[in-house]
């Protein structure tokens, strides 16, 4: 089987993160593998632990991404491909899954494994669009892959009414939750082996295709300005007799707050 | 004149509140609303449907349809689309919608926005109002496309006492089954217990509880307030509590009025998805716990000790 995750490099979310003039302030930002993208390259290296795939990431965009997937490679994906192209600056989900479409399609894929949604954009979008671009199947916030024989895979997804579990064909999408696994260390050893593995870096001509083929010159949506979010101010905090204090909240809730 | 189309947000039978809040809105900015339902047994929510204030609906109404199923959800969505010549189509907060909007998208080839919390229209040019990072900053969002697809966060828009719209039902064709993702079982969520995306407080608690017993002491708190009961991840991942509690950026996101956290520590993960509830209180004994920098009120001390005395006094201000 022949395995496809999507990696971004995204802003770490963990830290501040500053709005001036309408845009994020660069200085002090730090950049780091997408939460739920780490969950899809897990998935993917148990998936080729337990059944024999060849494993494969595609990263686009990000600069120099070469800490991000020699991470990946570390924690056992075999191949990396990295898509880097000035014409995807104003990139969306829909450019992406065009140019997701164009790595597929050179190489096909049994398996497509993405995150269900990247950090900075908090979109949930690109997987299931790029199922419909390429008229596979798909199922997004997916919590356990196993393989049932060559052509299928049996997944669970969390949906509205409980733990749904479906059966799919081969080749497919899924998008991928964090309660899926817990993403490994890499050990030592994988460090050290995946200084010595190459990246291909390619550009959209070398995909063979081009900015506008993938929508990237003309998105469907763009981002015109970053405002800061009105983030809430601290109330009262009390500490003290556990008793006391309670009831002192409790009264606030009833007359000041009005709530109870 | 603009038209929104409004996904019903269908849940066991029932029509829930996001429909008639997104269906407020839309009229509110004087566009023509309609409404697409789809699932098995609905035809009799058609009056229902009109009083939320759609003067359209949109009624795919086969057994096929019981379950969810992205591929025949999404196809009755485009369907009633292309029919309806929508602007913007606009789900309402769900697993659903999310697994759906952006396949309605690339079936439309329009644009697709998640979580929005406004919308605005001037002539021909579509804008919206989203969270992102984890809710570290506000996008705002120019459409290129002549069409929207978009998900609206929980509690965004208000429904408007007094509206209604009229009764016009259109019939969809149920589409054929995806037979290349078919689902085989559903393992349900405990069911009868209050839905948090309903819920007017949601009481929610942490790895602080510890362990069951500390769970079972919460959520008699709950049960005595008729609040929805909700968890962080750590109490997910231990076991403790179900998935469909969870709350925060991979769960549910909730903007109930009185928000209640226990033994939460306030990730950023974990606030994304409760930070816009209108009073937060939280308990933790942690006094520098980052949860406090979003509580209204904060109380550092021991779960244990801080919840019997709670029920005992919101028992005294509630008779
Ligand atoms: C991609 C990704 C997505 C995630 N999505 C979510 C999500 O949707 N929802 C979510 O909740 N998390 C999510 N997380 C996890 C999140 O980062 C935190 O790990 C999690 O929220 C921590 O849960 P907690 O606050 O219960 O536990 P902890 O962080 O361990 O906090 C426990 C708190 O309890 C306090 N405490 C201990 N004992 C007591 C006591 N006796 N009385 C009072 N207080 C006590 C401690 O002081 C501490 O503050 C996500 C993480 C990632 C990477
Ligand atoms: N630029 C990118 N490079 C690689 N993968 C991406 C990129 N953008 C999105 N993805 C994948 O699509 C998922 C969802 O992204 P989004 O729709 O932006 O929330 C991410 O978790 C990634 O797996």
């Amino acid at each position: 089987m022949k395995i496809l995750t999507t990696v971004k490099k995204v802003v770490d979310v963990e830290l501040n993160i500053h709005v001036k003039d309408g845009a994020i302030v660069e200085d002090g930002l730090q950049y780091v593998i997408n939460a739920w993208d780490e969950n899809a390259v897990e998935a993917a290296v148990q998936l080729k632990e337990n059944n024999s795939a060849e494993t494969t990431l595609v990263s686009i965009g990000g600069g120099d991404n070469t800490d991000m997937i020699r991470k990946c490679y570390a924690m056992g994906i075999e191949n990396g491909i990295h898509i880097e192209d000035p014409a995807l600056a104003n990139a969306d989900s829909s450019a992406y899954a065009k140019v997701l479409q164009k790595v597929y399609e050179k190489d096909d894929y049994d398996l497509i494994i993405t995150g269900k949604q990247a950090q900075d954009t908090d979109s949930g979008q690109t997987g299931i669009i790029l199922g419909e671009y390429l008229g596979l199947p798909c199922v997004s916030n997916v919590i356990s892959i196993e393989v049932m024989d060559d052509q299928h895979i049996k997944v669970s997804r969390l949906g509205d009414t409980g733990t749904e579990i479906l059966e799919m064909e081969l080749p497919a999408v899924v998008t991928v939750s964090d309660s899926i696994n817990e993403p490994r260390l890499p050990a030592m050893r994988g460090i050290m082996m995946a200084k010595k593995k190459k990246i291909n870096v390619m550009d959209l001509a070398a995909l063979g295709t081009s900015a506008e083929e993938v929508g990237a010159g003309a998105p469907q949506s763009e981002i015109i300005e970053f405002m800061k979010s009105e983030t809430r101010q601290a109330g009262q905090k009390f500490e003290g007799d556990a008793a006391q204090i309670t009831a002192q909240v409790v009264n606030l809730l009833a007359t000041e707050a009005k709530v109870l | 004149m603009a038209k929104i189309l409004v996904i019903a947000d269908i849940k066991q039978g029932v029509l829930k509140g996001s429909t008639a809040e997104l269906l407020s809105k839309a009229r509110a900015m004087g566009a023509e609303t309609a409404v697409v339902a789809v699932g098995s047994n609905i035809e009799s929510l058609a009056p229902d449907l009109a009083a939320a204030g759609s003067d359209t609906q949109f009624i795919a109404d086969d057994p096929s349809l019981e379950q969810f199923s992205a591929g025949p959800y999404a196809s009755c969505i485009v369907d009633a689309a292309k029919q309806f010549e929508a602007t913007l189509i606009w789900f309402g907060f769900s697993e659903s919608g999310k697994a759906a909007a952006p396949r309605v998208a690339a079936q439309l080839n329009a644009a697709c926005a998640t979580e929005i919390t406004d919308a605005t229209l001037e002539g021909d040019e579509i804008q919206v109002i989203r969270p992102a990072i984890a809710g570290k900053v506000i996008q705002r969002i120019k459409v290129n496309t002549e069409q929207l697809v978009a998900v609206v966060r929980a509690g965004a828009f208000e429904a408007t006492e007094g509206i209604t719209g009229t009764e016009n039902v259109v019939k969809l064709t149920a589409p054929a089954a995806d037979l290349k993702a078919v689902i085989k079982e559903i393992i349900s969520d405990a069911s009868g217990e209050i839905d948090l995306a309903d819920a007017d407080i949601v009481i929610s608690v942490g790895r602080g509880a510890k362990d069951q017993a500390g769970v079972d002491l919460v959520k008699e708190l709950a049960n005595d307030m008729k609040a929805g009961f909700g968890s962080s991840r750590a109490m997910v991942d231990g076991g403790f509590m179900a998935h469909n509690k969870q709350v925060g950026q991979t769960g549910k996101i909730v903007a109930p009025t009185l928000y209640m956290a226990f033994g939460i520590s306030g990730a950023i993960q974990h606030l994304a998805g409760m930070n816009g509830s209108k009073v937060i209180l939280a308990v933790n004994k942690d006094p520098e716990a980052p949860i406090f920098n979003v509580a209204d009120y904060g109380i550092v001390g021991d779960l244990f000790e801080v919840v019997p005395v709670l029920r005992e006094e919101i028992k005294k201000v509630r008779s």
